[in-house]
């Protein structure tokens, strides 16, 4: 794909661009950021080039997570850092700078500089309720990833379902039995 | 939470919580805590999605209209308390709760974040990932400041981190976060599968 070739986050993952490596595995890397937030600012991304979450698959998206929180208690253990922010722009509306997807885990100190705050916007019971019903809606597809892949598996042969015409067949069959 | 309290009685208070042992301490806690009253269903929200390890509620003070929390249900005041399998479990979510912002209410992106600590914007003693519908120009702004490291800072803060994840920085063969399997997690087929992942992904700008 071209996209990747192109992609910065891409090169660093293939070692063409130098960078501070802190955490690499089969799937995921993790990078500082030297023009980071704050210093220990590091990137987490999956090493196969995908642009947004939505296509990266759950397994990946899992260990990614995992990864950002090993490196969140790091960062409060090793830098005396007073909190830290796991931050994830998704597309460019969002603030999404470069086409791979990546998790920010953002040192942070009272006083830093770093506004990740918002101000609250005032919508009424019939937008919330609009919004809650939509969001609904979709969110009922949700549930269908990891819950049956930890339980062990029972690989009991299933009982033969026969078809209308069979079951007929084997009945007439069964009725020529002396 | 309004009552005064007397000097004496939060002597006496903060004296019985620094005799409490951490699992009375984690159920008093949960007590004090609103959103494990949420989650018990003692105070009132709009739940847009639930199973038994995650609830997720619409924001009353939201960025955006559809800006969801996304709660553990088992009471974690911060993420590094959460055991690994259950983070996977709530970014997993997350992931589809996003997915579910682009199909429905028309967002043109999402930001998931998680704040950790006071000084990290954390307001409520309970852990959360907040995951706000984005649009252009709707008056959000996240950008983050750019602070350009000296070589040997870089070095030395990246080497402190290494060390505290116990490691080398060098591809270990086998991960040091066991229990996962590089499988593709089984698909339901989902009702509105006309809509392509890369076409949003177009849509968002991202190619």
């Amino acid at each position: 794909m071209a996209a990747r070739e192109t992609c910065l986050v891409c090169q660093i993952v293939g070692n063409k661009i130098p960078s501070k490596k802190v955490y690499e595995d089969d799937v995921v890397m993790a990078v500082l950021d030297v023009n980071g937030a704050n210093p220990g600012h590091c990137f987490i991304m999956p090493k196969n080039h995908y642009p947004i979450i939505e296509q990266v698959p759950d397994i990946e998206v899992g260990r990614l997570f995992q990864v950002s929180n090993k490196i969140s208690s790091a960062i409060f253990e090793s830098l005396g850092a007073q909190g830290t922010n796991i931050f994830v722009a998704n597309g460019i509306p969002a603030g999404q700078t470069v086409a791979h997807f990546t998790i920010n885990v953002i040192p942070r100190k009272e006083n830093d500089g770093i506004n990740l705050q918002w101000q609250p916007k005032q919508l009424s019971e019939e937008e919330m309720s609009t919004v809650e019903l939509k969001l609904k809606e979709q969110t009922k597809n949700i549930g269908y990833f990891e819950k049956e892949e930890k339980k062990p598996r029972i690989y009991a042969p299933k009982p033969k379902m026969l078809s209308d015409e069979e079951e007929e067949y084997f009945s007439r069959q069964l009725r020529r039995l002396p | 939470m309004a009552e005064q309290i007397s000097p004496e009685q939060l002597k006496a208070l903060q004296e019985k919580i620094k005799n409490m042992s951490p699992e009375e301490l984690k159920e008093f806690q949960k007590k004090q805590c609103i959103f494990c009253q949420i989650i018990a269903g003692k105070v009132q929200s709009r739940k847009v999605y639930e199973d038994e390890k995650v609830i997720a509620l619409l924001d009353i003070n939201p960025a955006n209209p559809g800006h969801v929390l996304l709660l553990t249900k088992e009471h974690y005041s911060i993420m590094p308390q959460i055991p690994d399998d259950e983070v996977s479990y709530v970014f997993m979510v997350s992931k589809a709760l996003s997915n579910s912002m682009l199909r429905s209410i028309d967002a043109q992106g999402t930001n998931v974040i998680v704040a950790n600590g006071i000084a990290a914007g954390q307001r409520a003693q309970h852990f959360m990932a907040h995951i706000i519908p984005r649009k252009e120009n709707d008056g959000i702004n996240f950008t983050l400041p750019q602070k350009a490291m000296e070589q040997n800072e870089v070095e030395a803060v990246g080497n402190k981190l290494i060390a505290a994840l116990g490691g080398t920085a060098e591809k270990e063969e086998k991960s040091s976060i066991p229990s996962l399997k590089m499988q593709e997690p089984k698909k339901k087929e989902s009702e509105s599968k006309d809509i392509d992942l890369d076409d949003i992904s177009k849509l968002l700008g991202v190619k």
